[in-house]
């Protein structure tokens, strides 16, 4: 745990909305075993509403859960053209903070995910392929206790 | 009877073929239209009344489409012009008409006048006849698919719950035991690291077996159930509902419990998809001979009149049909950013809320 206190994860969360020139900027993060590997977003910045705070997703479920399960980045340039409309309620960051075009990485510990960074704006196409290269080398080799690529091998 | 004279008879008659909606024609012998009266000018074709008027013994051909037989819904075979002795009390027919394309009648035909080879032919509109058993028959339809529907997860729920949850279970405790045996640390890592997927694994089944059916409403009924699906939807999707109830947790028939909680689910899943709203109330308030369901959003409403379906527009139609399964009543009130507000009214029959357990079935 040591290192983990001086990181400061709500300063780090804004520069990088600053840096990446989006309208959101988050970080989930995923419970220890006790409390079932839930997801929560635990840090935001540019949110409309506290409602991120509500949401507690699980492996599979909403747009961390996803990253989380996979281990791999996601790139939605178009929000609309990649969710179904019907669908898009199981996406629910998305709804509460109205995003249009978003990147989620995730970031490793002991070769598993414990952690997703989302970055979003609410105009399509606003992520473009730049901003998620430039999102993935913000993080780049580590972000806090994290790093961004799974090892493989040593 | 008594009373009419002969011509008074005749007068009523007149009246009949003249005013009746059936309508009403006499063949001679020969297949030849020896009159006919307004309703019959009315649906065929002019065309077709002019050929008749001037005497063609098949002009009844051109607007018959067929009558149904055991083999075939529209046919000619042994048509029943054909035999001049059968008389048919009733048969389907389909005909040709003007303006409104091929409408079934039922027809009848028979001889009323043997000397002169004299049949009368009849026709009566089943347009609406056929329009009420269709819509009755895809009403029973729809509930017996819903019941269906609802043993079916019933099942699969319980299955998921008693048997491969457990399953998953005992598998866990077998591989916990391992922990306190003498294991490199290496192995305990990886050990731990897999319990704690099959823990996820086992929390993945025990929620599908939730969203299915819950348990809890069989066990403990809708207050319970409506509580624990609140927190999942508060979770899930970050919407908050408000819930107020004053059943204390009382029980009800088990099929009341189904719906009052199916259409709860979809009102409020309605909310969250199409409502654009954090929040929602729910109120479920018991007075002696009615449970009342009111399902609450301040959001963008539509219009009832003219609603623009957002969905497959089957979730306000199946929550109505639900609601006929116990009697209830379903109304929506609602405008263009008005928001939206379901009520559902359950009569609960005085004997049924005296009842305690009868929901195991």
């Amino acid at each position: 745990m040591e290192g983990q206190s001086a990181f400061n994860y709500q300063e780090q969360v804004e520069e990088i909305r600053l840096a990446m020139a989006c309208d959101f900027v988050a970080l989930a993060l995923v419970q220890p075993e006790e409390r079932h590997f839930q997801i929560r977003w635990e840090y935001a910045s540019g949110n409309l509403s506290q409602r991120f705070r509500r949401i507690v997703l699980h492996s599979g479920k909403g747009v961390a859960g996803i990253v989380f399960k996979t281990g791999k980045p996601m790139y939605v340039p178009d929000a609309q053209k990649y969710y179904k409309k019907e669908d898009l309620y199981n996406y629910p960051i998305l709804i509460a903070e109205e995003l249009e075009s978003f990147a989620a990485i995730p970031l490793f510990k002991y070769n598993r995910v414990k952690g997703i960074l989302l970055a979003g704006c609410r105009k399509k196409n606003c992520m473009s392929f730049e901003k998620f290269e430039l999102l993935k080398s913000l993080v780049a080799p580590t972000f806090g206790p994290y790093y961004s690529e799974e090892l493989t091998g040593n | 009877m008594n009373g009419i004279s002969q011509s008074g008879m005749s007068h009523l008659l007149e009246q009949l073929y003249e005013n009746s909606t059936e309508a009403i024609f006499f063949f001679s012998l020969e297949g030849s239209v020896l009159s006919m009266n307004k309703a019959a000018e009315q649906i065929l074709d002019p065309q077709v009344t002019q050929l008749m008027q001037s005497g063609s013994t098949d002009a009844i051909c051109m607007a018959c489409k067929g009558f149904t037989s055991d083999e075939e819904e529209q046919t000619c075979i042994s048509c029943y012009m054909s035999d001049p002795n059968r008389n048919i009390p009733s048969f389907q027919v389909f005909l040709e008409t003007v303006g409104r394309g091929i409408v079934p009648y039922t027809g009848s035909i028979q001889m009323i006048d043997a000397e002169q080879g004299i049949r009368v032919f009849m026709l009566r509109d089943l347009t609406e006849q056929f329009k009420t058993s269709e819509s009755l028959h895809q009403k029973t339809l729809v509930k017996r698919v819903i019941k269906a529907q609802e043993d079916e997860r019933k099942r699969i729920s319980r299955e998921l719950h008693d048997s491969v949850a457990q399953e998953m279970l005992s598998s866990l405790v077998d591989l916990r035991v391992l922990k306190y045996m003498n294991v490199e640390d290496e192995v305990l890592k990886k050990v731990r690291q897999t319990e704690g997927s099959l823990m996820r694994l086992l929390d993945d089944i025990r929620h599908l077996s939730v969203q299915l059916r819950p348990a809890t409403l069989d066990d403990l009924g809708l207050e319970a159930a409506f509580r624990t699906h609140f927190k999942w939807t508060e979770k899930n999707y970050g919407l908050l509902v408000h819930f107020k109830s004053n059943t204390h947790s009382q029980r009800f028939e088990g099929e009341i419990e189904t719906v009052v909680y199916r259409v709860c689910q979809e009102a409020v899943f309605n909310a969250l998809k199409y409502a654009d709203v954090e929040e929602v109330d729910v109120e479920l308030l018991l007075s002696p001979d009615e449970l009342t369901l009111t399902v609450r959003d301040s959001g963008v409403g539509f219009d009832s009149n003219a609603p623009t379906y957002k969905g497959t527009g089957l979730g306000l139609f199946g929550m109505k049909e639900r609601a006929e399964l116990v009697d209830a009543t379903l109304t929506v009130q609602t405008g263009i950013g008005n928001g939206t507000t379901i009520i559902l009214t359950v009569p609960l029959k005085k004997e049924e809320t005296d009842i305690e357990n009868n929901h195991r079935g």
